[in-house]
Parts: C-alpha cells; structure tokens; sequence
C-alpha cells in the first residue's frame, strides 16, 4: 500500500522513529524494514545497537586537549556566519517534476510558482504567510526564504525561443498583480488574496 | 516544561524524549546555569551526578535560542569534550593513520551541524535529544566514510565466498550454543557482555547476520512472504552462511581465549 508519508523519509528520522518504539525486536524491524527498504542496513544496525545496554565504562583517554576544542569552535563560529548558499539555490535543486508537485501542494498555477521563484514579485508585496509556506515546503527557515525572494530579480534563462531583442530582467510586479495574472482559478486567488489579512 | 522536539514522526506527531530525559531535563531547567554547566562539566558516568549528553544537547540549543551566549559557548566546550574522549576510543591511533586528524575533523564537522542546526534548518540535532550515543554513532561512521576508509589499519579482512562452504561440525555446534543451545549460559550476564563485546567487533557484515540471526530471524525461506536474513542483506542464501560460519569462528576463539 502507498501510503502517503507526511514526514521525510530520511535515515535519520526513520532511525529516530525506529529507537523510539516500545520495543526493536523482530516484529518491529520487518515492520520498519518493509515500509522503508531503502534504509534497510541502517536499521539492522540500528537494532543490533539497541539490543546492546550501552556501556556504562568510563573511556580510558587522555584528556581532549583545549586546541581540538577551539578549533571546532572556530569551524562553528564560521559556519553560522556564513549565508546559507544551499537555500539561495533551493529552487534551483527542484527537478521539472518536483518544481510541479511543489505548485500543486501549494495549490498555485506553474506560472505563479515560477514567477515566485525568478523573483519577479516584488518581495516587500508578499505576505508573510506566504512565505512561511513555502520555506516550510523547501525545508528552509522563513529568514533565508525571505532573504532569497529579495535578492535581485533572476534572469530567466533556459527558454528556447528567438528574440528580436536583448532579453533583459523585466520588471518587478507586485503579490496582487501576480495573484491575478497567473492562471490561477478564482478560488486560488481568493486563497492566496486572504493570506495578506 | 522542556521544549518538545520540532521533529514529527510519520503521524505528524512531535517526537518524544523517552522519559528518563524529560524527568532530567525537568530538574535541570529549575536550577540555574552556574549549577548546570557544574552538573555538565562531571564526565564520569559512573558519577551519580553525571548528566546525560542528550541534556547537554538540550540545554546547548537552548542555550542558542534565548541568546545566553556564554552559557552556549561553555556548554559547547563541555560537549566537545565529551565526544573527543569518546572518538579516543572509536578513532584509536593503533587502529587508524592520522587518527587525532580524523578526531578533530569529526568534532569540525560536527561544530557545522549544531550551526546549521543554530540556524533554525531542518530541526538537525533532534535525535542528539533522544539517541545521543546512537546518533553520534552514525554521524561518526557516515563522517569517517567521506575522510577516513582508506586509512583503517587493522580492520579484520572479510573474503566473500559466493560459493557454499562445507560448514564443519564445530561450527554448526557453536552455533547451536550461542542461539540458546545453553540457555544458562547465555543467562549469564558476565557471558552475554563478553558475547556482546565480541559480536561487536565483527566486521559489519558478519555483525549483521549474527545481530540478525539472535532477533530470531532465519537465513532463508521457501515461502516468499517470510522476511529471510538472505532477504534483507539482498544476498544468497550460502553468502549469509558463510558470514555466519566465519563469525562463529571468530567469536569461538574470542571466548574461549577469555574464558
């Protein structure tokens, strides 16, 4: 059965969903290894794991020295200062077939999503509401969406068509306009039109 | 009350700390952050005041998020801490090359996952708050498969006959002993440790039958709608006997040399 399954199936959080069961026995592993083949070895693992009481010796080491630990610390500090590259190009990771799925749970036009997408709404015009769909959708906080959708607009390449002239960025439209220019049924722009309440 | 997990399972449902931890964390949040990071700095598990490192996990992110910076940095020193100890003993200079490296590239890159995790993506650390030991497992063995294969010095060597060996006498002995044929024995705690210890030290593909084969699970089947071992590890069925047979071997001499 397809089951549609509302959390990400990644190892990690089928692994934490595993360790959390009342008990990891046979039952509860074939149960876990037929809903979620793909993590197969990562759960044999994970059971034999469980199955062990985990060792209440002290590990015999010297002590760790206070330079490892600075260096990690400066590992951190640079990480979390850096702007997060990943989301500026979440779009950008989304195949023909994910772009449309993401449309359709948003429930908007491809056209809408597109023009989201290259920027060409005027970022200030967005509710945030919206946004704070969208970033939930990508994965992504509703800063770094935000930050995206107000870098400057994309010049949208990849189009296979002649142009007489130079193909420039057009310019920005706001929410509203979008709402209504986009293909979208009268419900959707009501739906959409309610988020900036 | 402790912060629940952002983390939902499959039915939308926040994640929970098992109770042992929310019981520890519920203490800790009534007293103040001097008295914690006292409580944090015990790295002796055996000390009664020692606090798990699902807590510290806890009061690390907790830390970030009502912006107590130095409280943060301190709690992060302590964690770091306590995973370089442990890497002493899972990334240990006899068994590895360059292993204080592959320590410290570790600790590096577990530092990025608690800013990314800072940075509010993905509710990263979650299983750190429930799992940590297991979690910080995984995060070391997927780490050290990116830097560090190459550089394993004593790793046992593990031939794969597809072929089916004769399996001697002894071994299929052995095995009867081991699955329960003594159930004394296997009662024995002092024994199961030992047990426990040796199985853990087989190679990952013999760990996995034998892990396998103790849960019950049996290495083939006729009927297609049984989960076989041969099943799970996507192999012939001579495969599984040969990992188990080499296995017992192994552990055979392991327990008889300590015993």
């Amino acid at each position: 059965m397809n089951t549609p399954k509302p959390f990400a199936a990644d190892e990690e959080f089928v692994l934490m969903a595993f360790s959390m069961e009342p008990n990891h026995g046979r039952e509860t592993l074939e149960r876990y290894i037929r809903e979620y083949p793909q993590h197969t070895t990562a759960l044999i693992d994970c059971s034999i794991d469980l199955v062990h009481e985990p060792s209440v010796d002290d590990v015999q080491a010297p002590e760790v020295p206070d330079s490892a630990v600075d260096k990690a610390w400066q590992r951190f500090e640079r990480t979390i200062q850096q702007p997060d590259a990943e989301v500026a190009n979440t779009f950008a990771k989304l195949s023909t077939s994910s772009f449309k799925s993401l449309a359709r749970s948003l429930d908007v036009s491809n056209l809408f999503l597109m023009r989201v997408r290259d920027r060409a709404i005027r970022a200030s015009t967005i509710p945030v509401r919206f946004t704070e769909k969208l970033a939930s959708k990508l994965g992504t906080t509703v800063q770094a969406m935000g930050a995206y959708l107000q870098a400057p607009p994309r010049m949208v390449s990849g189009q296979a068509f002649r142009s007489s002239v130079k193909p420039s960025v057009g310019e920005q439209i706001t929410f509203d306009q979008a709402v209504q220019t986009s293909q979208l049924t009268p419900e959707q722009q009501a739906t959409l039109k309610s988020l900036s309440d | 009350m402790p912060e629940p997990l952002k983390s939902k399972d499959k039915h939308g449902l926040p994640f929970t700390r098992p109770p042992e931890i929310e019981v520890c964390l519920a203490r800790l949040e009534a007293v103040d952050a001097t008295a914690r990071l006292q409580a944090f700095a015990i790295t002796s598990r055996k000390s009664s005041g020692y606090v798990s490192s699902e807590a510290l996990m806890h009061f690390l992110r907790r830390a970030h998020a009502t912006g107590a910076k130095d409280e943060f940095k301190q709690i992060f020193g302590l964690l770091m801490k306590r995973i370089g100890q442990s890497l002493f003993a899972t990334v240990s200079d006899s068994r590895m090359a360059g292993a204080q490296g592959i320590r410290e590239e570790i600790m590096g890159r577990f530092a990025e996952r608690i800013a990314k995790d800072c940075n509010g993506r993905f509710a990263m650390l979650d299983f750190f708050e429930v799992r940590f030991d297991m979690a910080f497992d995984r995060f070391r063995k997927s780490v050290l498969r990116q830097i560090g294969p190459s550089s394993v010095l004593t790793e046992p060597l593990s031939t794969d006959g597809e072929a089916g060996q004769e399996i001697s006498r002894e071994v299929e002995e052995a095995a009867a002993e081991f699955m329960g044929g003594d159930p004394q024995k296997i009662d024995d705690p002092a024994f199961r440790l030992e047990l426990d210890a040796a199985i853990d030290e087989l190679p990952d593909d013999q760990r996995r039958v034998v892990g396998l084969l103790r849960q019950g699970f049996q290495i083939d089947s006729k009927d297609p709608n049984i989960m076989t071992i041969a099943k799970m590890l996507q192999c012939d069925e001579r495969t599984v006997r040969n990992r188990r047979d080499r296995a017992f071997r192994t552990l055979n001499s392991v327990l008889q040399e300590d015993a």
